[in-house]
């Protein structure tokens, strides 16, 4: 059993505090990602897990073992740093071998020269095990050449191998992919994930790239402000937001979110167009109407409960279309996802009639969180009333 | 356009001082070392190797030979050791960083000539106060150390007119000017080691302050450590302030502190021995290029990473 | 306790694992170093408070006692006792002034100091400029000479210059002093580095505004390397007032062209036993300055020193 969990963790700097009591529980074998905009902390939580930063409060545990006191080269747990952090002094195989000779050898085995000769079997048993690795990585060609000597995709390689040969409790990744190229960035998320399905060992990612979060993870967890906001499967995170930060952070596109308000029956409304379904908890006042943009169509004019405008721009991704439109007086723009067919004859100026999936709205607060809305009569809205 | 050979004008004054004052004198002074030249007479005449002979058979440049290599082989490594050794002290305290490197540097700044006026004082036998703290020892627990129950019974060492002593006192003093150079070029170099190296290592399982050093740390200050060597080796070999001061005639008790600087400036300037003179100061630039040029290849061929 | 600013060497932050016993350790023999590095300086202020009778007894502590001694000297011009009773301090602080022309050779350093650098920056600037930011043919041959001539210290060259410039009739003149340093080759190096850095558009727009490649050099290259130039400064002069080799060679007998170092030299030389406390005053009087402007921009001096580690 080697789950991980952190509890009531608090992290400040000086008078700025970073975490706020953050409780996570990691399940063995688990693809976690840590998820959010720069400076909320994800980084630092990491890093406390690791070991490399303590925590102001709150505990690390490993296994069913409290590790605060336990420095991060016990904890058994390796790292892939956004930088790869190689040691540009050694060869490839060398960086590989690193970890396992300060795990394996003892210092007479670790000289410089003389280490091979006293040790020469356990060396053999170390490259033996660093070419394995090598081999599943598919860097076994470039274990002579130093890390200056390699491209950006070959040191992420090398860097995930360090990682991999001394088969640690859990991985630790942070922001592992950002220095690459675009291209190559959407292959690695491909094969990390294809990477952890074959290693079955714990990953905990971390990245502001909401699009790695939602590929890669198996539950992810939307930091915010030193606070986890939302943790879930993605598409429940995607799907099902809790928060309206959440809601805005996930999904690319950015979600549409209207001004509106609730009225005495609970319906939330936007101008004319009134949701068919109402909220439960009983609330009145002004709210925010979420709509993704490819819950949105066009239509024809004059179909009930459209919204009116003008294309302000449109963005051709060639498999979809994005079309901006602007509503309500003005005050407001939409993001419109629309097929390539569609999209076609829409052109900049022009009138549009815009149109919402029913049943897809998401309506939040004044505080930001989550209003449960339900179809009137199906729910117990009249008992509440 | 109407400023088509304005680069001659800029770059032709630099070219004429490179060649006049750095370039010509390495010719005459070629050209001297073949010959019984001084200054004042009329001609010169050829001495073919002469000189060079002299300078590689007779006792004297053996000597001069002996101190320059002395000098040089125990202010480099130490003061090399010492620079290191205080940097990397003085970057893992959390405090009074800046005091210690404020200190250490004083000597760099300070004048050599004056200081060593002063060290003179400090070694004096009697008056100085190396001796009469040391005098203070005497019926402590040091006296267990035979040097030091030697010293309290016969006298402490003359230091700078003890012809054992004399060459290992200008030396650390030496030391002393130097270190602080070194340990600052050496901070220089540890500000540039990546924190997440260190990061790294302490994943892979370096737990002591050895590993580190061994596995970041020093590999990561190799091109430092290379520059730090050669530019120590060639200050070192430069000693005459201190020498001069100590020493103005003859180089030390029996010429043991007889280093090649002071030489030519005895032999060309006091002597007007032009010849001989020339001749030390080609073997002297040869020893610093080769050094030079030995520094530049290790950079190119060994500490490039990237 | 501080968790913001961790020293590189050690990586980990974890309070834990923090022994103030090996910190006690560090602080132990960063102090012994400091006492060390520190003696002569404390000698040579010490020594120049003090009266010849307490630096011959080593008594006095470090100010002395300021008791008033008699001057020998003035009881030789024939004047009362009572008129020749001083003040330790005052009295090694004056006579460093009486007795040698100090404020001469203090005044002939600044001279030296200030014209090798002025010519320096003349010398070296347009060079610099034309090596990094002009395309002309023999750039490269230039250029590759510079770096030849980086290996060239110029003390080692110094018996054939000397030969130069007493054939010219220029030994124990100013412009002996000065002429061998008015070419730095490391001077250009580095300002060429610099350049390099300064992107074209700018010198290109200094051309469109109908700047002449002269006035390039002054009004825009020279503002930008003000950061190098300051210190390429400190570590031009701080070199030239310590030094001593040079003005030995070609300066002999004049005092008049005497530099601070040559001067406290010749005081030495002429030194019979009571006058150590003068000297030691003139010995600070000469370390002083530099001493204390570096006190007052440490990071600028630090910085200008090292420069020769930018290659």
């Amino acid at each position: 059993m080697t789950a991980i969990s952190l509890s009531a963790i608090e992290k400040s700097f000086g008078t700025t505090s970073v975490l706020n009591g953050i409780n996570l529980d990691i399940a063995d074998g688990e693809f976690l990602t840590l998820v959010g905009p720069s400076g909320c902390g994800k980084s630092t939580l990491l890093r406390i897990l690791a070991g490399l930063e303590a925590p102001s409060s709150g505990e690390v545990v490993i296994g069913g073992q409290t590790v605060n006191a336990v420095r991060p080269a016990r904890r058994n747990l390796a790292m892939v740093f956004q930088s790869y952090a190689l040691y540009p002094h050694l060869t490839v195989l060398q960086n590989m071998m690193t970890p396992l000779k300060l795990r394996d050898l003892s210092l007479t085995g670790r000289l410089p020269l003389l280490g091979p000769v006293f040790a020469r079997g356990q060396y053999r048993a170390i490259v033996e095990q660093v070419r394995e690795t090598a081999q599943i990585l598919k860097i076994g060609h470039l274990l002579d050449r130093k890390p200056g000597q390699l491209s950006g995709g070959q040191r992420q390689r090398a860097a995930l191998g360090r990682a991999m040969v001394r088969k640690p409790v859990a991985f630790l990744m942070d922001e592992p992919l950002s220095n690459l190229d675009a291209a190559l960035r959407i292959h690695m998320r491909s094969e990390l994930a294809e990477l952890h399905r074959s290693l079955k060992t714990t990953f905990v990612y971390v990245t502001h790239d909401q699009a790695e979060a939602l590929t890669m993870s198996d539950r992810m967890a939307v930091m915010m402000d030193g606070e986890i906001l939302q943790l879930g499967a993605p598409h429940t995170v995607y799907n099902d937001p809790q928060d309206i930060r959440v809601a805005e952070f996930v999904g690319a596109p950015r979600i549409n979110l209207l001004p509106g308000s609730l009225d005495n029956n609970g319906y939330a409304r936007c101008g004319e167009i009134v949701l068919s379904r109402a909220a439960t908890q009983g609330v009145v006042g002004s709210v925010s109407i979420g709509l993704r943009p490819e819950h949105l169509s066009l239509c024809e004019k004059g179909t009930p409960e459209a919204l009116s405008g003008q294309v302000v721009h449109k963005e051709n991704l060639g498999a979809d279309i994005y079309l901006h439109v602007s509503v309500l007086n003005g005050s407001q723009r939409l993001v419109v996802r629309v097929s390539p067919h569609e999209g076609q004859g829409a052109s900049f100026g022009q009138t549009v009639h815009v149109i919402r999936e029913h049943g897809r709205a998401l309506v939040f607060g004044k505080d930001g969180k989550r209003l449960d809305i339900r179809t009137a009569g199906t729910g117990n809205v009249a008992e509440v009333a | 356009m109407q400023t088509a050979k304005a680069h001659w004008w800029f770059v032709g004054p630099a070219l004429f001082l490179m060649v006049v004052i750095l370039l010509m004198p390495i010719a005459i002074a070629g050209a001297l070392s073949f010959t019984s030249y001084s200054l004042g007479n009329p001609g010169a005449e050829f001495v073919g190797l002469e000189n060079y002979e002299k300078i590689f058979t007779r006792s004297t440049y053996e000597k001069m030979f002996g101190a320059t290599f002395r000098y040089v082989f125990v202010v480099v490594p130490l003061s090399v050791g010492l620079g290191l050794g205080a940097a990397l002290l003085i970057n893992s305290t959390r405090r009074f960083g800046d005091l210690y490197k404020t200190i250490y540097f004083l000597p760099v700044m300070a004048a050599l000539i004056a200081m060593a006026i002063v060290w003179e004082f400090a070694f004096h036998p009697t008056i100085g106060i190396v001796n009469s703290t040391l005098e203070r020892g005497c019926g402590s627990f040091l006296e267990s150390w035979s040097w030091f129950a030697h010293g309290c019974e016969r006298g402490f060492p003359l230091w700078l007119t003890d012809r054992d002593y004399a060459i290992w006192t200008v030396a650390f003093i030496g030391v002393w000017q130097g270190f602080g150079f070194n340990m600052v070029l050496y901070l220089a170099g540890l500000t540039s080691v990546p924190r997440e190296l260190y990061h790294a290592a302490e994943m892979d399982g370096a737990e002591t302050a050895w590993d580190r050093f061994r596995l970041v740390t020093w590999p990561m200050l190799g091109p430092t450590t290379v520059f730090v060597v050669t530019i120590s080796f060639i200050r070192s070999f430069q000693v005459f302030d201190t020498v001069e001061a100590f020493y103005p005639q003859g180089g030390g008790p029996s010429k043991s502190v007889y280093v090649m600087m002071f030489a030519i400036y005895e032999k060309a300037i006091q002597q007007n021995l032009m010849g001989i003179g020339a001749a030390i100061t080609v073997v002297f630039l040869a020893f610093v290029m080769f050094l030079t040029l030995m520094q530049r290849w290790i950079v190119e061929r060994r500490v490039h990473y990237t | 306790m501080s968790e913001a600013s961790l020293p590189a060497t050690s990586s980990v932050s974890l309070p834990a694992f923090r022994f103030s016993v090996a910190e006690t350790a560090k602080h132990a023999v960063l102090i012994v170093g400091s006492l060390i590095v520190l003696l002569p300086f404390y000698v040579m202020l010490s020594y120049s408070f003090k009266s010849p009778a307490e630096i011959m007894q080593n008594t006095g502590g470090f100010f002395g006692t300021q008791e008033l001694f008699r001057d020998d000297y003035c009881i030789k011009l024939g004047r009362d006792v009572a008129d020749c009773m001083v003040t330790p301090f005052i009295y090694n602080y004056t006579t460093a002034f009486e007795k040698a022309p100090l404020v001469r050779y203090l005044f002939n350093g600044v001279v030296v100091t200030a014209s090798i650098f002025f010519i320096q920056v003349l010398v070296a600037l347009p060079c610099a400029y034309a090596l990094a930011k002009l395309r002309f043919w023999g750039r490269e041959a230039v250029f590759g000479l510079v770096l030849f001539c980086l290996l060239i210290p110029v003390h080692a060259i110094a018996l054939p210059l000397y030969i130069m410039l007493a054939k010219l009739g220029l030994t124990n003149t100013y412009a002996a002093l000065v002429i061998p340093w008015t070419i730095s080759v490391f001077g250009i190096f580095l300002m060429r580095q610099f350049f390099m850095t300064v992107p074209d558009d700018l010198i290109d727009a200094a051309r469109m505004d109908g700047m002449s490649e002269f006035s390039i050099i002054w009004n825009v290259m020279l503002p930008t390397a003000v950061p190098a130039l300051l210190a390429f400064a400190i570590f031009s002069v701080v070199a030239h007032w310590n030094d001593y080799f040079w003005p030995r060679i070609v300066v002999t007998g004049d005092r008049s062209l005497f530099t601070p170092p040559l001067g406290l030299r010749e005081f030495k030389g002429d030194a019979d036993g009571d006058n150590f406390g003068p000297m030691m005053a003139t010995a600070t009087i000469i370390v002083a300055p530099l001493i204390v402007a570096f006190m007052i921009a440490q990071r600028r001096f630090i910085e200008g020193i090292t420069l020769s580690g930018m290659k």
